[in-house]
């Protein structure tokens, strides 16, 4: 009946939409009915026409540019180029009962991975029972020889860890990534939240949705539970590289949510091992870093030595135990592409569980075998460097023309350890407002969770930020690229009717 | 307050009345260039809106002559000149942003929305009669911006440092704007004495720092070198005043939570303290005579206050 009304209504702002046939589409069934969980919601936006929407995406728009909430994006110019990260004003859902089983699988693989990481800095069990080769940890830029047997307040490595999900063609959720190192965007699903509430408020007392606003508390906890010993009041700090950052907003936004001070590297130096601040009133001993720099430019003294980003001799009062850093240096080894296909299996070593959450099938261009097979169907695999993120450097075979193929086939011999492929997941779609057309058209769209952990304590943000890729057709969601994002409502029970 | 975070406040204080005073006394100047009498040279007042700026020798280095709209222009917009009013209006904007988050929205938003716009004022065909236009502007948003300081912050550390910079650069610039007019006048003199150019160039330096009618309504004279001397240094109920600024600048540097220092002598808040209190117990017939070199001991004394606060409590790198 809805796709009837839906027809009927070719003035609304969901006039001629399009169920895409070989996708799932989140809001609509393939018969063109309304799925249970969005028709409150989609009772609300069909009675928009064109012109009233339009307004509505303008105000949400102005309203971001005048809270200053843009990115800049790297590009051959001098100076970065700001942009608002594109909003979307039609949220994504996730019904209670989805929500849960994904929280559990989210935790078991985070504690999992936090677990891998403290076994490779110590007893390395997991490389002598062979379950995941030597060579591929040590072969690693991420792997940090500085980490060696040291242990962090709680057993805790990766305090803040990024998942990100897809939904398949087959309904199922699918890890496509872990991010254990400086995973970014929550910023942007607090401040959507609060974009929503203002201009959409009456759709909020109409459903159950779980609240988001307590992250910065969460993650405030979260670190001061691994303050070093003996410190009862910790003094915290977020670390940014700077104004220039692109994330720079972001590193303002959690400092400011939190009430902790925004540091740069000048802003800190360590004596007798222990980490002060300059401050008017003299110098003021740091206990916790939450720090959004990566490893290589964290101590200038261990690391990169010509980095004017961080903070000398912080890694020394770091294993004396004088300071927290979260995360722990070195954790960038476990998100790599190529240890991401024995994710499972890591699982299964630690904890005795079977995962919860699925893994895209990886071939590792390594291993003779895949190699072969990647090089025989690369029309029908997305091609990935292993060490990099922002979408930069990726193959997605059927988009791509005779010369690429070419080129990533020479890039792949060349560097078999740097390329990892899989097959080309169908990203599911959602119903996103496309202001060339003035109208609802599905897009692809993807999941980044929030996780916290921290010394007897686990967080996943009831929330995340789903990514939309804008472009018709494509299916890279990174803001670099020409994404953008949609609020994310986990319903708090799945009472659809209200 | 982190050390960083101080000396952006700081500055930024200092730019706003630096930014303020400079605007205005090219405005000032430029326009009394119309009323000047015969002797008052076109060329004497574009030397001295460059010498109050501290611009001569950069204007030098890329003009070879003169000229009314290369100096004024070079004073207020040109982008070759690093220490124009607009270069230090961003640099306002800088040290704000650097500090946004100690600050108010309503502060951030008018020093922002000022910057933007600003910058949209055309530089390239910026001719010397536009100053009148640009110079307002700057001086009403300079008071908008002060008035969201004084209004919309906790009178604490934050207000009292952002404080601190606008005394002490206000002190500062009225120091530059006498020391240069007794350097024009000293000129004059070498040449032929008037009565009648003596009473403008005091008038136009009143009207320089927004004097001239407090002035009138306190001294109910003629404006002349003794009378202005001694409002414009000595009159504590004045807040344009050296003595006002200065004793503002003592005060708050007692006030900011400093660390104790150890030998009296050389601490901050003696220094500050003894400056202050020179100006509260000197009379104007004391230094009337010796006036350029009682302005240059009082201009080096805040330099060395400035370079003290810097290297002991806002040097972070």
């Amino acid at each position: 009946m809805e796709a009837v009304m839906r027809q009927e209504m070719s003035s609304g702002v969901f006039g001629n939409y399009q169920v895409p046939p070989q996708f799932l589409d989140e809001v609509f069934n393939s018969a063109g009915g309304v799925n249970p969980h969005y028709e409150n919601i989609y009772q609300q936006f069909v009675k928009f026409n064109k012109e009233e929407f339009k307004e509505l995406n303008e105000q949400a728009k102005s309203a971001f540019f005048n809270q200053g909430i843009t990115f800049s994006v790297y590009s051959d110019k001098a100076k970065g180029v700001e942009r608002i990260f594109p909003f979307d004003l039609f949220p994504r859902i996730i019904p209670a009962a989805e929500w849960a089983r994904l929280e559990e699988g989210i935790i078991q693989r985070c504690v999992a991975l936090n677990l891998f990481i403290q076994d490779i800095y110590s007893n390395k069990h997991i490389l002598k029972d062979k379950v995941v080769p030597a060579e591929l940890i040590f072969s690693s830029n991420n792997y940090l020889k500085a980490m060696l047997d040291f242990k962090p307040v709680g057993g805790i490595f990766t305090h803040i860890s990024g998942t990100d999900l897809i939904k398949h063609s087959d309904g199922q959720y699918y890890v496509l990534e872990d991010n254990l190192r400086c995973p970014s965007g929550i910023s942007y699903v607090l401040s959507n939240r609060v974009a929503m509430k203002r201009l959409l408020f009456p759709m909020f007392r109409k459903l159950n949705i779980s609240l988001v606003h307590q992250y910065p508390q969460e993650l405030l906890a979260t670190m001061q539970s691994v303050a070093p010993e003996g410190v009862d009041v910790p003094n915290c700090v977020v670390l940014t590289p700077g104004v220039y950052n692109s994330a720079y907003f972001e590193h303002v936004f959690l400092a400011h949510n939190m009430g902790i001070p925004l540091v740069e590297g000048r802003d800190l130096y360590v004596d007798k091992n222990f980490v002060y601040m300059k401050t008017i009133s003299g110098p003021q001993r740091v206990d916790v870093v939450y720090r959004r720099l990566d490893d290589a430019f964290l101590d200038p003294l261990a690391f990169k030595p010509d980095s004017m980003l961080g903070v000398p001799g912080i890694m020394a009062a770091y294993r004396e135990g004088n300071v927290n850093i979260l995360n722990a240096p070195g954790t960038g080894f476990a998100d790599d592409k190529a240890v991401y296909t024995y994710v499972p299996d890591i699982i299964r070593y630690y904890l005795n569980q079977e995962p919860i959450l699925n893994n895209v099938h990886t071939y590792r261009c390594e291993k003779d075998d895949d190699f072969q097979y990647v090089l025989e169907n690369m029309d029908k695999l997305v091609i990935k460097p292993v060490d990099e993120s922002g979408g930069y450097g990726i193959l997605i075979g059927n988009k791509a023309t005779k010369a690429e193929l070419q080129e990533f086939k020479s890039l792949i011999t060349q560097n078999r350890r740097k390329y990892i492929a899989q097959p080309i997941m169908a990203l599911s779609m959602h119903a996103t407002f496309i202001e060339e057309e003035g109208r609802f058209e599905p897009r692809h769209v993807d999941l980044r969770t929030f996780t916290l952990l921290g010394k007897d304590r686990q967080y996943v943000l009831k929330g995340g930020l789903s990514r939309v890729a804008l472009r018709k057709g494509s299916l890279i969601v990174n803001s670099s690229q020409g994404g953008g994002s949609k609020d994310t409502w986990v319903m708090t029970d799945d009472n659809f009717q209200g | 307050m982190l050390s960083r975070i101080g000396n952006s406040l700081f500055w930024m204080g200092r730019y706003i009345e630096r930014a303020e005073h400079i605007a205005r006394h090219a405005r000032v100047q430029y326009a009394s260039s119309v009323d000047a009498p015969l002797s008052q040279k076109r060329e004497a007042v574009l030397e001295s809106i460059l010498d109050m700026a501290t611009n001569r020798e950069g204007y030098f280095n890329v003009h070879s002559q003169l000229n009314e709209d290369d100096v004024v222009r070079y004073t207020a917009v040109s982008e070759t000149n690093n220490f124009s009013v607009l270069a230090y209006i961003s640099m306002i904007r800088e040290n704000a942003r650097g500090a946004r988050d100690s600050l108010s929205i309503e502060l951030w938003e008018a020093i922002n929305s000022f910057y933007h716009k600003i910058n949209a004022f055309s530089t390239a065909g910026f001719q010397a009669e536009e100053i009148e236009y640009f110079a307002r502007r700057i001086e009403q948003n300079s008071y908008v911006i002060k008035g969201y300081i004084d209004n919309t912050l906790l009178h604490n550390a934050v207000w009292m440092l952002i404080s601190l910079g606008i005394h002490l650069e206000r002190a500062t610039q009225v120091i530059l704007i006498l020391q240069t007019k007794l350097k024009d006048i000293e000129k004059n003199n070498s040449s032929k004495f008037e009565e009648a150019v003596d009473n403008f160039q005091w008038t136009t330096v009143l009207r320089s720092i927004e004097a001239y009618d407090m002035f009138m309504r306190c001294k109910k004279t003629t404006p002349n070198k003794h009378h202005v001397l001694d409002f414009l240094l000595f009159d504590t109920a004045f807040p344009k005043s050296i003595a006002f600024s200065l004793s503002c600048v003592k005060q708050f540097i007692s006030s900011i939570p400093f660390p104790d220092e150890e030998k009296k002598k050389e601490s901050l808040e003696f220094i500050a303290g003894k400056l202050a209190c020179r100006f509260q117990y000197t009379t104007i017939d004391e230094v009337e005579e010796k006036a350029s070199e009682f302005l240059k001991q009082t201009l080096n004394t805040i330099y060395e206050i400035a370079g003290l606060l810097d290297v002991k409590y806002l040097k972070y790198h």
